[in-house]
């Protein structure tokens, strides 16, 4: 049987690995996913360890040849799509047995990562008028009225547009949000000048919303059950760092208004 | 407010129209957008009508995020996409964002007790929300092990 060598088979396994954590997986799902991929590439002697900023993978063939590497994650950001594609063509890639031949498979799996990691997100205007409606429908969720719904769509669309630009800024989770936080604060607060009769503080909720850690939390819980504690303890400080950003943000510009004003 | 009338299936559409956008902004795409919506709506609306009948609120978070977390498991693997796709944008309805901000807002105003009181509602209401994710995980872990056990 002609066998994929054990360098590329460790470097898909890296690629796959990247990919899901960059786009805000789990590290089990990682572990699982490199260690299903190994299998199916004929190397089934592998161990990984993975944390929310790193991983480590080392396979051997059995005999004399062993290979580890360790892949540092940069950049980290929330794509469901890419997560669930993956799972897509490695669940393929487990379930078809039909080529022996693990070249096809290899060049299959490579072919599929590299369109899965240059795949195009929604065009901006996209993600900006869901930004929009998520916010206006929380606040309307929250007891807002029609005309607080119209303010918070635009602090939603505002906020979405800015934070594309913000996170271009080579900063840290923490002050991402605060500055996000900030804005909506100070959008909120701009807008109530000339609009009578609104409640701020559902419109600021309704925006808080679009920043919640929800990701971290789910992510923390669902890491410290399967036993991953390193991951779990991370993405819980994590989240609760990030909370604080946006409650200093919102709290540090409500009083700089008051104080200005 | 009443269980099952005009006002808590207008805030089902809310939290349904909410979590769309949510979830498309995260970057999900195809059929699965409308079913996590789905899901963001059920959390909230199940929420509603057992606030109404228990006059509890974690009890309601608890019970409403397993509804969810159920849900989502059932979901996801009929459309095979892993658990935790859905159950990131299913429970942000819950997520106590309001609780956060007014708390801070009442420690700016110098009401520091009610502050503290608002704080221990987001802490145990988020404590709430991870049990319960935890326990449905772990019981449909424990379920496929004795189904495969069984069979």
């Amino acid at each position: 049987m002609n066998k994929l060598s054990i360098q590329h088979c460790s470097k898909l396994a890296l690629k796959t690995g990247r990919i899901i954590l960059e786009s805000g997986g789990a590290t089990n799902r990682v572990e699982l996913m490199m260690k299903k991929i190994c299998i199916s590439l004929g190397y089934p002697d592998c161990e990984s360890f993975v944390t929310p900023t790193g991983i480590f993978l080392s396979l051997s063939d059995g005999e004399s040849e062993l290979s580890t590497s360790i892949k540092r994650i940069g950049q980290r950001r929330i794509d469901l799509g890419k997560i669930t594609e993956i799972s897509r063509v490695v669940n393929c890639l487990e379930t078809d047995s039909s080529p022996k031949n693990s070249h096809n498979k290899s060049e299959y799996l490579e072919s599929e990562l590299n369109r899965i990691d240059t795949q195009k997100p929604y065009p901006m205007w996209v993600n900006n008028v869901c930004g929009a409606a998520t916010s206006g429908f929380f606040c309307l969720l929250f007891g807002g009225s029609w005309s607080e719904f119209g303010v918070a769509l635009i602090v939603g669309f505002l906020v979405a547009t800015s934070l594309k630009y913000i996170s271009k800024l080579p900063i840290n989770g923490f002050l991402l949000n605060a500055l996000a936080a900030m804005l909506i604060v100070l959008i909120a607060k701009t807008i109530d000048i000339w609009v009578p009769f609104i409640r701020l503080d559902v419109i600021i909720i309704g925006g808080i919303m679009i920043l919640v850690p929800g990701l971290q939390i789910v992510n923390a819980i669902r890491d410290t059950m399967s036993g991953d504690l390193v991951a779990g303890t991370a993405r819980g400080v994590e989240a609760i760092i990030m909370t604080v950003g946006i409650v200093a943000g919102s709290g540090a510009m409500l009083k700089i208004w008051e104080l200005w004003s | 407010m009443r269980p099952f009338d005009f006002l808590t299936l207008m805030q089902f559409c809310w939290a349904f129209l909410a979590i769309l956008g949510f979830s498309l902004r995260s970057n999900l795409r195809g059929i699965r957008v409308l079913f996590t919506a789905l899901g963001g709506g059920l959390c909230w609306a199940s929420y509603l009508v057992i606030l109404y009948y228990t006059e509890s609120m974690l009890l309601s978070v608890f019970l409403a995020i397993s509804i969810a977390c159920i849900y989502s498991e059932i979901v996801a693997r009929l459309m095979h996409t892993p658990v935790s796709v859905f159950v990131i944008c299913v429970i942000i309805p819950l997520v106590p964002g309001r609780s956060l901000y007014y708390a801070m807002q009442a420690y700016i105003g110098g009401q520091s007790s009610l502050a503290s009181k608002l704080i221990f509602d987001v802490l145990m209401i988020s404590g709430t929300i991870s049990i319960a994710i935890a326990v449905v995980a772990s019981a449909v872990q424990l379920w496929i092990r004795l189904k495969a056990d069984i069979s």
